[in-house]
């Protein structure tokens, strides 16, 4: 399938390379969305969670400490511009590795949490993380060696061999893993029971952004 | 099983990773049977095995020719437009590597021998966002590691209590020890006698 029919008019590109970045009205909207967003997560403070105490009438308050907090917010910072990253590029390879960085970014933001289910689902989720290389770049690889290309301008113009189907199947066990979405959503789920919102939210829309660009891209190189 | 019941297990995160190893092995399996057809046309053009050994040209795989910053090697871009420059240094190789290959016909095979500037070409010139992508991954997992490890392991507050106890620990096993050698000497002295 061609730009064109999926994301409207190509607006332009940027050329770094073999790597060219282009940039649609979809591409340019979801780019523009995550950018806005993170901007609001650097300016925020988190939120303090309020839970009843135990065989008494008080309250207690969940709160993060100062050193946590510039960690967590460094940490989702470039998270999100990862995952803005990931929105306008145009190639197949730096689509994985932006992935990649993003599954690593989410583990470090609930890594110094003091809860241990948190910190359990985490390291559970860092299981599948590592797991996901191998069908990410595999994939990747193996798109690579059918086609002789790594771009999706071109990717988009070529017939789709069983090779290719292969490894854009490949490609999506990656992203379903890194993402959590339907079967192996338990992990990944588990960890936004935190204290510290707009940071852990990050972690949840990051993933969801990159479903519809995954999305995206392998209709480009299957169809 | 009801899907209910599917479903609550599902929500355990330690069933996850097993339930994706276990895809992934199902589909890298049925991987096995899918007609591979390598693409001939591939972006780095090398030259058929053995042609350049059977040449006895002293860096064989890698020979690419070209001259450095006069001519450019063989090799070849997804979008040239983009890279007027590109070849330029193939042919570059550091002094150390330049003489082992003056010396030895098996330059190219040995463990040492990469292939000059090729690989800096693709690496910073052509695909060089990937390079900054690839290193920026490895920062900030470097990041996490080592926040995790001043904040939860060097920098604690009740570092001090622990010491204490590790000291006193120590000093009592090396009391044990004292003792039980002793024992141990008084035991052989009286065999001996």
């Amino acid at each position: 399938m061609d730009f064109v029919t999926l994301g409207g008019n190509l607006l332009g590109t940027i050329p770094l390379g073999d790597i060219v970045l282009y940039i649609t009205p979809l591409s340019l909207f979801l780019f523009i969305v995550l950018l806005v967003f993170t901007l609001l997560i650097a300016i925020s403070k988190t939120e303090t969670q309020v839970e009843a105490t135990l065989m008494k009438l008080s309250n207690t308050n969940v709160k993060v400490g100062k050193k946590e907090f510039k960690q967590r917010r460094f940490l989702s910072v470039i998270c999100g511009i990862a995952s803005a990253g990931a929105m306008i590029t145009g190639d197949l390879f730096n689509f994985t590795l932006f992935m990649a960085l993003i599954g690593i970014l989410n583990i470090g933001i609930v890594s110094a949490v003091k809860q241990t289910t948190v910190l359990n689902s985490a390291y559970q989720y860092g299981l599948i993380a590592m797991m996901c290389s191998l069908p990410l770049f595999g994939g990747a690889s193996i798109i690579l060696a059918s086609t002789g290309t790594l771009s999706l301008a071109v990717l988009s113009q070529m017939p789709a061999t069983p090779m290719v189907v292969f490894g854009a199947v490949l490609m999506l066990l990656g992203i379903l893993g890194e993402s959590g979405v339907a079967p192996f959503f338990a992990s990944k789920a588990e960890m936004f029971r935190t204290p510290g919102s707009p940071f852990i939210v990050i972690i949840h829309l990051s993933s969801l952004f990159i479903i519809v660009r995954a999305v995206e891209i392998l209709l480009l190189v299957l169809w | 099983m009801k899907i209910g019941k599917i479903w609550n297990k599902l929500a355990d995160p330690k069933t996850v990773p097993r339930l994706f190893a276990f895809c992934l092995g199902i589909i890298l399996i049925l991987g096995l049977f899918v007609p591979m057809a390598l693409n001939p046309d591939q972006l780095y053009t090398r030259p058929a095995p053995q042609v350049q050994i059977d040449d006895g040209l002293p860096i064989a795989p890698y020979d690419r020719g070209g001259v450095v910053l006069k001519e450019p090697g063989i090799i070849k871009a997804q979008f040239p437009e983009n890279s007027k420059e590109l070849g330029m240094i193939t042919g570059y190789m550091s002094p150390l590597a330049e003489w082992v290959s003056s010396i030895s016909p098996y330059f190219g095979t040995s463990i040492y021998s990469s292939p000059g500037g090729l690989i800096d070409e693709v690496l910073y010139y052509t695909r060089g966002f990937d390079t900054i992508l690839e290193s920026s991954i490895l920062m900030m997992a470097f990041i996490i590691a080592s926040w995790l490890a001043i904040n939860y392991t060097m920098d604690r507050r009740d570092i001090e209590k622990d010491l204490k106890k590790a000291a006193n620990d120590s000093a009592n096993v090396a009391r044990e020890i004292k003792i039980n050698d002793e024992k141990a000497r008084a035991k052989q002295l009286r065999r001996d006698n």
